[in-house]
């Protein structure tokens, strides 16, 4: 069967992760969770994957390639044109990416699967099929009902008893909400649909073809799925599915590495004595990082390939991107550390070289910057610890 | 201009650098303006960093050494600290090493 993954958009919202990659690469215990998504198709038999991308491509196209390593098949659309050796994007909003994939070569002939990049689920697509072919549907979107007081984070999708879609509401106040069945993304289309989606223009699906589908009477039904959706949406959700998937909460997520004791995975080439680190999980541990004497590392933390914990490092419930360097006076206490940014996952971003706090938070592949401070605040602790 | 402004509450001085960045530029001779307070006697410091956007590890060293100073006899308090300056705090533990507070009058209050 035959899907398309929407992964044009820019993500805005978990800026600054999206800086350096675009969102459906985020990494949730360093798999992208576009990869979960291509995993749980496969599992479905969608086995040909067409992907739209715009934003950041390259990243995108150079990671899955033609799709074999995880047993499909892949196919891309670049929305936007390469001008003097720079991409310029030119994304086409949800539906109009579709329609540019068919507009080149006819893709979808039979009822395919169109879903958001960004959010891992485990979604019944066989069931949801089922459901969308035993309605006579067009189009079928997948909701999930979400608590009456989230319902203003949300699309709402208003149906009658027979999953027939009347209205939407668009991130609803609560005492206003029509409906808790929010629209996650997920839908369902026959071929047909490409009726109602003009050619070569800016086009969204939620915001357009679903309303003008209504209006014209053309039969959209919605069918809410018990399963488990968790939505990158913001840094804070990044932060809070990752701790999900450290948990082992997230279904059907394989966790990376070797588990060296409860709650403590490990990649690959690690330089640590354990006996002298005092880790407590769950951890993630990325292959080729170094950990000095002393350190402290508690979960749920993650800590990238190609990291330096120095000796007397504190890191707890963190997530640290590759070739990071924590200096040994240094402590990270709910923190992210990305793209040369040390985030704060409910606020504030802090840019590690405009704050010039390199010799504590550094690229490892940098010099080691030995400043004298380290000196003087290691002797503070010490006045510290003997004070206590 | 000065680079710090002291005044007092009670037996508390409460010293408020007069500067946006403290950096190494202007790091030593921060340190030795407030050292000059401490010598005087005083067991209970508040340091005021309202108008303090940026610090640097000469900046933060000159408070460890005021601390040093302080030694045994005296008590450190730090408020208004914001943004960049209370990451680098929070970064080096000395958030464990002094009191950190909201205003001057929380932090007279925490030290006491």
């Amino acid at each position: 069967m035959k899907a398309m993954i929407l992964a044009a958009g820019k993500g805005t919202r978990v800026r600054p992760l999206t800086s350096v990659m675009p969102k459906p690469m985020i990494p949730l215990v360093r798999k992208p969770v576009m990869e979960s998504i291509i995993e749980h198709l496969a599992q479905h038999g969608f086995d040909q994957i067409f992907i739209n991308t715009s934003y950041l491509s390259s990243a995108i196209e150079n990671y899955f390639r033609d799709g074999e390593r995880l047993g499909v098949q892949i196919a891309y659309s670049y929305e936007g044109h390469l001008e003097n050796g720079q991409f310029i994007d030119r994304p086409l909003g949800s539906a109009g990416g579709m329609r540019k994939i068919q507009d080149f070569c006819g893709f979808f002939d039979s009822t395919f699967a169109v879903l958001c990049g960004d959010a891992l689920i485990d979604v019944d697509l066989g069931a949801v099929i089922e459901f969308h072919r035993s309605r006579g549907a067009v189009a079928t979107i997948v909701t999930k009902t979400v608590p009456l007081e989230e319902v203003g984070k949300y699309g709402v999708v208003v149906a009658d008893e027979d999953g027939r879609v009347k209205s939407f509401q668009e991130k609803p106040k609560a005492e206003q909400a029509l409906s808790t069945d929010a629209n996650t993304g997920i839908y369902i289309f026959e071929p047909s649909v490409f009726e109602h989606i003009p050619s070569g223009q800016e086009y969204d699906i939620g915001g357009q073809l679903f309303p003008s589908l209504i209006q014209k009477g053309v039969p959209v039904y919605s069918v809410a799925q018990p399963f488990q959706w968790v939505d990158i949406g913001s840094v804070a959700d990044f932060w809070h599915a990752t701790r999900l998937a450290l948990g082992g909460q997230v279904r059907g997520y394989r966790l990376p590495g070797v588990e060296i004791s409860p709650g403590v995975r490990v990649g690959l080439g690690i330089r640590a004595d354990w006996s002298k680190i005092q880790v407590s999980g769950p951890v993630y541990i990325g292959s080729g990082t170094a950990i000095g004497d002393g350190a402290v590392i508690e979960g749920p933390t993650v800590i990238g390939p190609n990291c330096v914990i120095e000796a007397g490092a504190q890191v707890r419930a963190s997530i640290l991107g590759d070739y990071t360097r924590v200096a040994s006076v240094a402590s990270l206490n709910e923190n992210i550390v990305f793209a040369g940014k040390l985030i704060d996952p409910h606020g504030e971003v802090v840019d590690i070289e405009d704050a010039d706090i390199g010799w504590l938070l550094d690229d490892a592949r940098k010099d080691l910057i030995d400043d004298p401070t380290h000196d003087l605040l290691r002797e503070a602790m010490q006045r510290d610890r003997s004070a206590q | 201009m000065e680079l710090i402004e002291v005044s007092r509450d009670r037996d508390t001085a409460i010293i408020k650098p007069q500067l946006k960045r403290i950096d190494a530029s202007v790091a030593l001779a921060f340190k030795e303006a407030v050292l000059e307070v401490v010598a005087s006697g005083e067991k209970a410091v508040v340091l005021d960093l309202e108008m303090v956007q940026f610090m640097d590890s000469s900046g933060l060293g000159a408070i460890v050494s005021v601390l040093k100073a302080l030694g045994t006899r005296g008590t450190l308090a730090v408020c208004n600290v914001k943004g960049a300056v209370l990451s680098l705090f929070k970064l080096t533990r000395m958030d464990k090493v002094f009191v950190i507070a909201d205003t001057p009058s929380d932090a007279i209050e925490k030290l006491s």
